[in-house]
């Protein structure tokens, strides 16, 4: 006698958020590994917009979520998943977000506005470098040599980092003041 | 706008790659003087702050050689691919030419040389 089990999974409007703002950041993800890149680990990381909107709107679990996604599903997009480049994604990754929740925990005891969006961003490209770096150190070039290239890459980050922090700061801009007037509360609704 | 600690945060990072550029790409990587070396001869050593030409006999004929503002380089070498001259101007500790036709090799050497050999 078998019993007919019936697995529900419960979806609710904060997991389908997460999957709306994941899915923004996959795009943006794969659209941004078609365009050639200089040196090998530089790139503008324009997905990491979405995770530090997800962070300054809706906290740290939803951005350690939507960035986890991007890594996973975005890397089963490109056919990288469980390759060298989706390690140090993830490392990537990884290391920002705890960055990130050191960042937050900072914010919150500091006067005034506190960090700002630049902040954050500067700090999780910084911390998104070095976790590639020390991953690539680790496992594919064992070898002292490779930190020879942190000042190149640290600038990028640092670049990139502070490009990123401005876009993120002008959403942020245009969704408060959307929220503010009427037709605003239904973006805000469907964010 | 940006907040005050955001401006913080920017200078930092500025701070934090100045440590880089100098610590990683510094100037204790300067060469400080080049190890000469023709055939096996015992090496002789050249201080890289004079500007000078040296002229050194190899089985092949007179290789020269200048230093000129804390570089060296191959100027003239009775080679056929010039590699020893199309290498430039070296300057780094560590930092090595060599023409092997006329066995002459110069091997730039810092204060404190990060290496002991090197090998090819």
């Amino acid at each position: 006698m078998k019993t007919p089990t019936v697995i529900q999974l419960h979806v609710s409007s904060e997991d389908q958020r997460i999957a709306a703002l994941a899915a923004l950041a996959i795009a943006i993800h794969v659209v941004e590994a078609s365009l050639p890149s200089p040196v090998p680990g530089i790139k503008p990381g324009l997905a990491n917009v979405i995770t530090l909107v997800v962070l300054l709107l809706y906290g740290w679990r939803a951005a350690a979520w939507v960035a986890l996604l991007r890594v996973v599903a975005g890397s089963l997009l490109l056919g990288t998943f469980l390759t060298p480049t989706f390690l140090l994604s993830l490392a990537g990754a990884t290391a920002s977000l705890a960055i990130l929740g050191l960042a937050l925990g900072l914010h919150r005891h500091l006067p005034g506005q506190g960090l700002g969006p630049v902040s954050f961003s500067l700090l999780a490209a910084m911390a998104h470098m070095a976790g590639q770096v020390l991953i690539a150190r680790w496992l594919l070039i064992p070898h002292d040599g490779l930190f020879q290239l942190l000042p190149i890459l640290m600038t990028a980050a640092v670049i990139f980092g502070t490009v990123t922090g401005l876009i993120v700061q002008a959403m942020l801009e245009h969704i408060r003041a959307a929220a503010n007037d009427e037709s605003g509360i239904r973006l805000r609704d469907s964010l | 706008m940006m907040t005050r600690a955001d401006r913080f945060m920017l200078a930092g990072a500025i701070g934090l790659l100045i440590w880089l550029y100098a610590s990683l790409w510094g100037s204790h990587l300067a060469g400080e003087s080049a190890r000469l070396r023709v055939g096996n001869q015992p090496s002789v050593d050249v201080p890289l702050n004079e500007n000078h030409r040296y002229t050194l006999s190899g089985p092949r004929g007179d290789s020269i050689i200048e230093v000129s503002q804390g570089r060296i380089r191959f100027i003239e070498s009775p080679c056929q691919g010039k590699q020893c001259i199309h290498s430039g101007w070296l300057q780094r500790d560590g930092e090595f030419t060599a023409c092997i036709p006329n066995r002459i090799s110069i091997t730039v050497r810092g204060r404190d040389p990060r290496f002991d050999t090197i090998n090819f």
